[in-house]
């Protein structure tokens, strides 16, 4: 409503910033976005010890920062959430 | 750029705690901590915003105003949902504490609850002439929480919560 359409660039760092918030170990949060051929994604990588914070119980806190990516304009892009580097 | 400002409704509390022993500045500084995620994020979107933290009802709040923030807030208050939940999730890992913070954005939950208010009174007048329970259709537990308080501060009507999430919903009975 009135809002233009979000640059695609912002999502990485906004996914980002949303991550290293809730983590134990900001430092090792990584956040990718990915052309792939079945469209964009964003891959988020944490250290072990937070995979479980970071997709929360019934995964709920990944479908928040799902809900959140999809709001700021990343309708489409994927959200993947994994635990190696 | 986000500007933040801060704003402590103490109300009857002495020495930093409230009468029901609830510590006021542990509650402020999960209202600033929540500000500084939200802000970091508003900046990196470039959003103007203006996000001020206060603690009202024992309750940490951080509402963002201004232009804009239809995004932030989604469909249903969708976005906003999910950010009021991982901004205490920010909170509780500074703080160890599970908060209570309530996140607003753009005035959603202000004109929802006033949304709700007026449909709750209504439904107790109903309720209250007929006699008959009404049963609510789902809300999630802020929606709720705005229709008990309208119906708790009366004495012709009770209500209760049935169901689970996402289909959880408020009866109205007569008391």
């Amino acid at each position: 409503m009135g809002t233009p359409p979000r640059s695609p660039d912002v999502l990485r760092p906004a996914l980002e910033h949303l991550v290293k918030g809730i983590v134990d170990n900001p430092d090792d949060v990584r956040v990718r976005m990915i052309n792939g051929r079945r469209g964009k994604r964003l891959e988020v990588r944490v250290n072990p010890d937070d995979l479980g914070t970071v997709i929360g119980r019934s995964g709920r806190t990944a479908k928040a920062l799902r809900q959140v990516v999809t709001g700021i304009g990343g309708r489409g892009v994927r959200v993947e959430i994994l635990d190696s580097y | 750029m986000a500007e933040t400002t801060t704003d402590v409704a103490r109300g009857e509390a002495s020495e930093g705690r409230t009468t029901a022993g609830v510590d006021t500045d542990a509650l402020f500084e999960q209202s600033e901590i929540a500000a500084d995620y939200v802000e970091g994020l508003l900046d990196i979107l470039d959003t103007d915003g203006d996000i001020d933290e206060l603690v009202k009802d024992d309750r940490p709040i951080v509402e963002v105003v201004g232009e804009g923030l239809n995004q932030l807030v989604g469909p249903g208050g969708a976005t906003l949902e999910a950010l009021q939940e991982l901004t205490r999730l920010a909170v509780f890992r500074k703080t160890g504490e599970h908060s209570r913070l309530m996140l607003d954005i753009g005035g959603f939950r202000s004109s929802r609850r006033a949304e709700l208010q007026a449909l709750a009174k209504k439904v107790a007048d109903e309720v209250a002439q007929y006699g008959n329970p009404v049963r609510l259709d789902p809300m999630n537990a802020f929606e709720r929480k705005c229709v008990h308080d309208v119906i708790n501060a009366r004495k012709d009507v009770a209500s209760e919560s049935e169901g689970t999430e996402p289909d959880r919903r408020v009866i109205v009975s007569p008391a």
